[in-house]
């Protein structure tokens, strides 16, 4: 896949979508080790959980994975692209990762299209085709009748299958989705998660989620636990 | 939604603190298109004294303080002919025409009183009275009057005044009307326009009859001179002088409008200075919101870089929000200044000081504008752009 970011292509094998090697992420000049050697490997189209405690280093091992946060040490090829190398991150982001968020954090003076529409400001589509791409997905998340509402008018699953709309739509290859059901109640929680599955289903497009309750996790492929900055076995 | 729209939406957010930006930057906007609609208009008449065929030199008694206070021997009009370089001279008397309620008064000394029935002093505001100039028709041009609508007073006439178009507008006055001016009544012959707002203000009428009028027999309060094509208004300013010592003094059209200028000039730098501070103050108000929207926004600029958008993209937007912010206070600052100066001018000098709307007075404020808010928004936006995305998205 040409995807326009630049880094080394030649690290891993064709069905892994990541692979991590000996990742190590330290903070407060090395006092708080969040990742010490980490080693994961998913494979393309899968629905993987990552489970642990608070602290554990999920949350930071969804960071690195979406190139939002770079290692201290260690190897991470994510989608083809080597994120320890690559220089357009930005660009890696836009193109292969979509968010889902705890907080949903959508721009409340925007209405629920143009929050759907921002990823998009990157690509070389026209307004029209943003918004025509927006609808499409807000559709698929069945909240194309609120596409004129701003988010406080909406509940808190409405907004999270707002945010997860906005995920989907530079249709990328993994969605990292952390605690998207930890705001929610568990009811509007199962909504969510199964839209979540469908879509992943739908799409077939890589789903990463963090969550620290069992029953959640229990909804993937796979589940591996974070303990102390590395993957139990 | 484009790019565009989302920059112009969002500086209303906060909708209090927006206005308030907006506020205090077109504080600063309007001061500097006010003051420069006002000056602009006093040059533009300063300007208008130097208009070809006018008098190059303005000949008055030595010692009069008052800008045709002073009487001069009207002998002196044809004796300043033998002057080198002098080629055509004009003697003046000038009188104020003040009424109120109905009655004239000459104010010149040895003023003659009367009453009347046209109230001229209407409309005249600070300038604190009606300019009667007595002059010979025949050379109206050396007072920069070139034409006239409908026709001069004959120099026999001792009823026939033609008024400046200010006069005619202040007192709805037009050719064929009657106006009454120190206690008699004179027939309007016709409308002059000169550019210069103290002439227009004002109305000719035949020397002799004026003299009568204010028992200046022999006698007016300036003489205007004509020099020759090659001759210098200095060399002979200073040739009248010298043939006249302690009598006649001299100014020159230019050196007047020279020090005029130099008065408004004066005026445009307190212009600036005074824009400047407002600017500042109104920058420093621009930098203070722009900052604040950017600590509330933090979580929302972390979801941006988390979905890819460039560092320029974040920059652009938060400076453009800024300019938006800065050009929408332009077009308020520019709107207010706008009325209020041709409110406050046609109210307090009736059309004496003509507003100017030069373009460049307008592309400054705008220029100004922008530039504040560029300027302004530049660090928040440096600090949006640079925000490290997982620090955003912790950010509480």
């Amino acid at each position: 896949m040409n995807n326009g970011v630049e880094g080394d292509k030649n690290m891993d094998t064709e069905e892994n979508i990541i692979e991590i090697r000996n990742l190590k992420k330290s903070y407060d000049d090395g006092k708080i080790k969040a990742l010490n050697g980490l080693d994961l490997e998913v494979k393309k189209g899968e629905f993987l959980s990552i489970m642990g405690p608070s602290g554990s280093g999920k949350s930071t091992l969804l960071n690195m994975i979406g190139a939002l946060d770079v290692a201290d040490e260690g190897k991470i090829k994510v989608a083809g692209i080597d994120l320890t190398k690559a220089s357009k991150l930005n660009e890696f982001r836009s193109k292969e990762i979509g968010f889902v968020f705890q907080m949903h954090n959508l721009i409340p003076n925007l209405t629920v299209l143009e929050n759907v529409e921002i990823p998009m400001y990157e690509s070389d589509l026209s307004t029209d085709q943003m918004k025509e791409r927006a609808l499409k997905l807000l559709k698929s998340v069945n909240l194309e009748d609120k596409r004129d509402q701003i988010p406080t008018k909406l509940s808190g699953g409405e907004r999270q299958r707002v945010a997860i709309a906005r995920a989907l739509v530079n249709h990328p290859s993994i969605i990292l989705a952390d605690e998207p059901t930890g705001a929610l109640d568990s009811k509007t929680g199962d909504v969510i998660l199964k839209l979540l599955r469908d879509l992943h289903e739908k799409e077939n497009v890589t789903l990463v989620m963090v969550t620290h309750e069992p029953y959640v996790g229990k909804m993937a492929d796979r589940i591996v636990n974070v303990l102390d900055g590395k993957i139990q076995n | 939604m484009s790019y565009l729209k989302l920059i112009l939406k969002n500086p209303f957010r906060n909708k209090t603190r927006g206005l308030l930006a907006i506020v205090g930057i077109a504080i600063g906007i309007m001061v500097i298109v006010a003051l420069g609609m006002v000056t602009g208009g006093l040059k533009a008449s300063t300007t208008s004294t130097l208009k070809a065929g006018a008098a190059e030199i303005s000949v008055v008694q030595t010692g009069s303080g008052n800008y045709g206070s002073g009487r001069i021997d009207e002998s002196r009009v044809t004796d300043l002919l033998n002057i080198s370089g002098v080629k055509e001279t004009a003697g003046t008397l000038r009188a104020t025409n003040t009424s109120t309620s109905g009655s004239s008064t000459a104010d010149v000394s040895g003023s003659s009183t009367g009453t009347g029935t046209t109230d001229t002093s209407s409309g005249q505001g600070s300038f604190g009275g009606f300019s009667v100039t007595g002059m010979d028709p025949d050379k109206l041009s050396l007072a920069g009057i070139e034409d006239v609508d409908g026709a001069l007073y004959s120099n026999e006439s001792t009823n026939e005044v033609i008024i400046g178009k200010t006069t005619s507008t202040n007192l709805d006055k037009n050719v064929g009307d009657t106006i009454n001016l120190f206690g008699k009544d004179f027939t309007i012959t016709g409308i002059y326009e000169t550019g210069n707002f103290m002439t227009d203000a004002g109305a000719f009428m035949s020397l002799s009859t004026l003299q009568n009028l204010t028992n200046n027999d022999n006698q007016v309060s300036s003489i205007a001179v004509k020099i020759d094509e090659n001759a210098n208004a200095t060399e002979v300013s200073e040739a009248i002088e010298t043939a006249y010592p302690n009598e006649l003094s001299t100014t020159t059209a230019a050196s007047m409008a020279s020090r005029m200028n130099t008065a408004l000039n004066t005026i445009d730098t307190a212009n600036w200075a005074i824009s400047l501070l407002a600017i500042i103050i109104g920058g420093v108000g621009v930098v203070n919101t722009m900052v604040m929207s950017v600590f509330e926004r933090t979580r929302e600029i972390g979801v941006l870089k988390a979905v890819g958008w460039k560092e320029k993209r974040i920059l652009g937007m938060i400076l453009g929000e800024s300019v938006v912010l800065t050009l929408i206070a332009a077009v308020v600052g520019t709107v207010v200044a706008v009325i209020g100066v041709v409110a406050l001018l046609s109210v307090y000098f009736s059309g004496t000081i003509e507003p100017s709307f030069a373009l460049d007075i307008f592309i400054r404020a705008f220029v100004v504008a922008f530039v504040v808010g560029i300027i302004g928004g530049l660090y928040p936006a440096y600090r949006a752009a640079r925000l490290s995305p997982t620090e955003a998205l912790r950010y509480e």
